[in-house]
């Protein structure tokens, strides 16, 4: 084979590059650095060989070329046979991701369905809703001086929000939490995998039914929108639909629960900055929350596959190569954040990559911003000297899909309940859904959720 | 100054309206940026610095002139 048809002339950048060993997590910083100085771009021959771009610029320039790369995900080989946004492609991934895994036209036009539910002003709605999740989560544990960070405040309110959203009954929303963690951080090959498969299928059966019954009798939300899609000039089919409510479900949990568990433990080290960042709130919040998006990339990249040959970023690509765009170390390059590897609750200029770039932007990031800074300011009024106990605090083993935590137990001095308990909560929260048709697009209702008490 | 927004670069990811809240508004359906109004105050003129420089897009772009 000549060096031009192997490619080997175009890959002479070269890293061996495994983002889902226990290693690239332990040394996510010396690795990031290394190839940031020495291949900001670089071929891997892991999964198959693909590209790897770290540095932002190549990153910014790459992700902003929607011309020549894509999403999709032909499961049934019916175009170009191209794999989606996963490197390597799971064996269990029957369906699309979601318009994720899509490109325009049906792409745009999904998230043109769902962006009225979506933007900031159609997710101020829901503020009430959050505050009042949060305050219930914490009047759980608050008597007795004892919380899980993710078990009892992150794992559950962006979870029972996004169903609320959703238009799902929030009652089931332990149906779906458990198992849509548990799916980012069992290993294929746990004992545990037969049990998590389960619960799978238990929530997939709900999805399904959830579905089925919003098309038989409307009730607003994200569901809603999605059966009455004219997507293309077609009605998509329930497995397409699945898939997308799927995505809005793993965008919408595990995310934040990462993003807010790590800026807890980091604020917990930190006891000075947590202090300066509960007094200064009204200058720093804004700040503050885009470091801990920049530093701890809740989603630390996407795969792309080259749709046509090209040159990007000073490198040749040839259609059908794949490629991994990583938030995570662009958002570590010095050339655009000074003291990449330290947190700067102040930083200014911060173009972090942390909700992607391009026209696959988080459609989520304005829910995120939300409930993280909601939760953040909670803990601090109402549990300010906590301290985390390392011993009992579970990271994600790998950092390949989710930078995420199991658990982040913590003790502070017990302070007075406010009101009622998670459940009794849920069920006014519902009421006030129902009533209210808060899951509306902001379109059809512009004002904000009245919670009752 | 003068402060434009590339409506094809933007994507909504609402950094300069959280920086310069009086200088750009987001767009209730999608949440994409666009200026109040053409000439920046010069009050505002650091803030609007500040977010063409924290643009993920590079969306913002000004030119110098007079208010």
């Amino acid at each position: 084979m000549s060096d031009e048809a192997s490619g080997a002339d175009r890959r002479k950048s070269r890293y061996q590059f495994d983002r889902h060993t226990p290693d690239y997590r332990h040394h996510f910083e010396a690795i990031t650095a290394e190839m940031l100085a020495q291949c900001p771009l670089a071929w891997s021959d892991t999964y198959g060989g693909h590209w790897v771009a770290a540095g932002h610029r190549e990153v910014f320039e790459l992700a902003r070329s929607a011309e020549y790369l894509s999403n999709d995900h032909d499961v049934h080989h019916e175009r170009r046979g191209y794999q989606g946004i996963t490197i390597p492609t799971p064996e269990s991934m029957k369906f699309q991701a979601g318009f994720l895994e899509m490109d325009p036209p049906e792409q745009r036009q999904y998230r043109q369905a769902l962006n009225p539910y979506l933007s900031p002003a159609a997710v101020a709605r829901w503020a009430p809703v959050v505050t009042e999740l949060i305050r219930a989560c914490l009047d759980e544990k608050i008597e007795t001086g004892q919380i899980d960070f993710v078990d009892d405040l992150a794992n559950v309110v962006p979870a029972i929000l996004t169903l609320a959203m959703m238009g799902i009954p929030l009652a089931h929303w332990t149906i779906y939490c458990e198992p849509t963690h548990a799916a980012v951080y069992t290993p294929p090959d746990s004992p545990d995998m037969l049990r998590l498969r389960d619960r799978q299928i238990e929530m997939y059966r709900d999805m399904f039914a959830q579905l089925a019954a919003i098309k038989e009798q409307p009730r607003p939300g994200l569901i809603d929108a999605l059966a009455r899609a004219d997507i293309n000039g077609r009605t998509p089919q329930d497995m397409e639909l699945l898939g997308v409510m799927a995505l809005i479900i793993g965008g919408g949990f595990d995310t934040t629960t990462a993003l807010t568990a790590h800026a807890l433990e980091w604020l917990g080290e930190h006891p000075d900055q947590r202090e300066r960042l509960s007094r200064e709130r009204a200058s720093l919040l804004d700040s503050a929350t885009e470091e801990f998006l920049r530093f701890y990339t809740p989603a630390p990249g996407d795969g792309r596959t080259i749709s046509a040959d090209c040159e990007i970023a000073g490198q040749r690509f040839q259609e059908g190569e794949r490629l991994w765009l990583s938030w995570a170390m662009s958002n570590r390059d010095p050339a655009v954040f000074e003291n990449p590897n330290q947190i700067d609750l102040a930083r200014t200029g911060n173009r972090h990559h942390s909700f992607g770039l391009g026209i696959h932007r988080c459609i989520g990031s304005n829910v995120a911003r939300m409930v993280f800074k909601q939760m953040i300011t909670a803990v601090l009024d109402r549990m300010p000297d906590y301290r985390c106990d390392p011993a009992g605090t579970v990271h994600y083993e790998t950092i390949g899909v989710i930078q995420g935590m199991r658990h982040l137990p913590a003790a502070f001095t017990p302070g007075p309940r406010l009101g009622a308990g998670l459940d009794e909560t849920i069920q006014a929260i519902q009421r006030a859904c129902d009533e209210q048709r808060l899951a509306e697009p902001v379109t059809v209702r512009k004002a904000g959720a009245e919670i009752g008490h | 100054m003068k402060v434009h927004v590339d409506p094809e670069r933007c994507q909504g990811h609402t950094l300069c309206a959280m920086i310069a809240p009086e200088v750009f508004e987001l767009d209730d359906i999608d949440g994409h940026s666009s200026p109040v109004g053409e000439n920046v105050p010069a009050e505002q003129e650091a803030q609007v610095m500040q977010a063409v420089r924290s643009c993920p897009e590079q969306a913002i772009s000004i030119t110098e002139g007079p208010a």
